[in-house]
């Protein structure tokens, strides 16, 4: 697949058990997420975001259907690689509620683990993630420990990290919810700006309506589905 | 690249090092205890060592007078100086006694000898203080774990023995300290008996010859001659019982102490033992504690192996701080033992081998832990 889609997913199902205690969390989900595109992913608590998003990121095995991530086909009813952990490596960022920083490693070895995993040179990704570090404010915080810096300072490293292995994909599970609603703002305007700056695709797992209206599109689980909802003007109830 | 296991070691020094000396005190015990064991070879060596004989006469069907008890005539000494191939002998006693020391009273092994004989078990190497025995009666020489000084007066029995010269490091084969004293004097304390017991003795009709009896007779070898064929001359000529120093040796190290050694082996291997499921526990509990950390780091895509080297790295450096711990604790404790504590470079080595083997294997559910995390973990949902 050549094109625009970052992530496209086609006919995704995916059950938990067997028999009796069968559970459909997933029923043929069919979606497309375009590069430069911040969507937001939202549904009622448990109705299978995170694990659609663990889907998406080679985390989670699906019962059935394609993933493509980008070019490259990565599930068509088994996973195509056995290397799901360096496809994750590579293409992928996540962002989840908590920074979920390293706390025995500084900002900027956090920030360059992954890339250095990759086989980026240290100075080179030194470089990367001091860029990055410069961008989102907290330059010189690059030698600080996590514990010492805020929640807000943390999540900024948090994506940071997420953006230094250079990735196609974002995805962010929840990245606000620990936020207050300005840093909230802040953190969806720098996805939003990201996206479109890096080309990158990024879903955005969220409860918080005010984030909405920043987003390009809304995906929704409904009945086991995934359905596309218009973006709401303003503060409009729709969870 | 950056160090997982030096950063996250970094991250907590302090209680890294405290749990490091806790396995090191651990293994330091393991030391010891093979430190123990060396000091008791050696301990059962000293007095053998320091009389030098070729030869040891003792009570025939024995194996005095260290194995077992044994009593023989002092005149049996003259006899063993005639036999060909005999250069010199003389009669020696070993006796348990009691000095009442302060606060409490030491117990030692009183070794009597002639003091103008050829054979003085007295090693002038071993003096720290004093002389040795230079008259036939109620001197005494000591090892300074007595406790007692040159110039110090010790009752025994009826009479009062000075400290003439204090001797380092001797020991008898059970490891008590050793005072030397004179075959008279020696052969009184072990054979006197109260007046009351001689008049009963007199009444049964025994007549007391003990007075002239001494556990052995030593005897050293003329050059040119064989040690063996000398032994087997006295054992046909006399019918006692006939050891070589040899011999003697073997049945100081491989018999006397030979339960003693197995004793101090299992407890060694327990320890060993113990120490590695500790270690384990320690590296478990420690992976345990990252789990977190390390499912994050398997979403982000690190791979196992990075993960894994990080576990083995850190319990490899557990390992070899706990061995360095080991060797300064035991080296700060062992001259504080009551017997003797020899710590060998070789053993040190060993335990050193033992102690990254099962390091190792300590890792492993440590690295099984980390291989079965889940991702998702991470995260929940």
């Amino acid at each position: 697949m050549a094109g625009k889609a970052g992530i496209r997913v086609e006919n995704l199902y995916k059950h938990f058990g067997k028999g009796d205690t069968l559970v459909r969390v997933i029923e043929g989900a069919s979606f497309e997420v375009n590069k430069g595109e911040l969507v937001a992913l939202i549904a009622p608590s448990g109705a299978g975001k995170t694990t659609l998003l663990m889907m998406i990121g080679c985390v989670e095995e699906p019962t059935s259907g394609t993933i493509w991530l980008g070019d490259e086909k990565v599930y068509e009813d088994k996973w195509l690689t056995k290397e799901t952990r360096k496809i994750r490596r590579e293409k992928i960022g996540f962002i989840f509620q908590a920074h979920y920083l390293i706390p025995f490693l500084n900002v900027i070895e956090n920030v360059t683990l992954v890339p250095q995993t990759n086989g980026v040179s240290e100075a080179e990704a030194n470089k990367i993630a001091m860029e990055l570090l410069e961008y989102f404010d907290i330059g010189d915080k690059a030698r600080s420990m996590p514990s010492a810096l805020s929640g807000g300072q943390n999540q900024r490293v948090a994506i940071a990290r997420a953006l230094a292995n250079k990735p196609q994909i974002i995805l962010a599970d929840e990245p606000t919810a620990a936020l207050d609603s300005k840093r909230s703002v802040d953190v969806v305007k720098m996805l939003k700006k990201i996206a479109i700056e890096q080309n990158v695709a990024v879903i955005m797992v969220t409860h918080d309506e005010a984030m909405l209206p920043l987003c390009d599109r809304i995906l929704k689980i409904e009945d086991k589905k995934v359905v596309s909802e218009p973006v709401p003007k303003e503060g409009v109830a729709i969870l | 690249m950056i160090n997982l296991a030096q950063k996250d070691v970094q991250h907590t020094l302090g209680k890294f090092l405290v749990t490091a000396m806790g396995v090191g005190m651990l293994l330091g015990i393991v030391l010891i205890m093979i430190g123990v064991y060396r000091g008791m070879i050696i301990d059962a060596q000293v007095l053998l060592d320091d009389i030098g004989a070729d030869v040891w006469v003792v009570q025939e069907d024995t194996l005095g007078p260290f194995a077992e008890a044994s009593r023989v005539h002092e005149d049996l000494r003259d006899t063993v100086r005639v036999i060909d191939g005999v250069k010199s002998a003389e009669a020696l006693t070993f006796q348990n006694i009691q000095l009442p020391q302060k606060p409490s009273p030491v117990r030692v092994v009183a070794v009597g000898f002639d003091p103008f004989g050829t054979v003085n078990p007295v090693s002038s190497k071993r003096m720290v203080a004093g002389r040795g025995l230079m008259r036939s009666h109620y001197e005494m020489v000591v090892t300074d774990k007595t406790g007692y000084h040159v110039g110090d007066v010790i009752r025994l029995l009826r009479h009062d023995y000075h400290v003439v010269g204090v001797t380092h490091g001797t020991v008898s084969s059970g490891g008590e300290p050793l005072i030397y004293v004179s075959l008279k004097d020696a052969q009184e304390l072990q054979f006197s008996y109260s007046n009351n017991r001689i008049r009963t003795d007199r009444a049964r009709g025994i007549e007391g010859a003990e007075g002239h009896m001494v556990n052995a007779i030593v005897a050293r070898v003329k050059p040119g001659y064989s040690i063996d064929e000398v032994a087997k001359n006295i054992e046909t000529t006399l019918h006692k019982g006939v050891f070589t120093a040899t011999q003697e040796r073997t049945l100081l190290t491989q018999n006397l102490i030979k339960m003693a050694s197995k004793q101090i082996g299992m407890f060694t291997g327990i320890l060993v033992v113990v120490s590695t499921i500790i270690i384990a526990l320690i590296i478990y509990t420690m992976t345990l504690e990252k789990i977190k950390e390390i499912a994050i780091m398997k979403l982000v895509g690190i791979p196992n192996s990075m993960i894994v080297k990080m576990i083995a790295q850190e319990t490899l450096l557990l390992g070899v701080l706990a061995f360095i711990f080991a060797n300064l604790f035991s080296h700060l404790i062992y001259s504080k033992f009551p017997k003797r504590v020899v710590l060998e470079i070789p053993d040190a080595w060993m335990l050193f081998a033992v102690v990254i083997v099962a390091s190792l294997l300590a890792s492993l559910a440590g690295i099984k832990k980390v291989i079965s995390a889940d991702p998702q973990a991470a995260i929940g949902g």
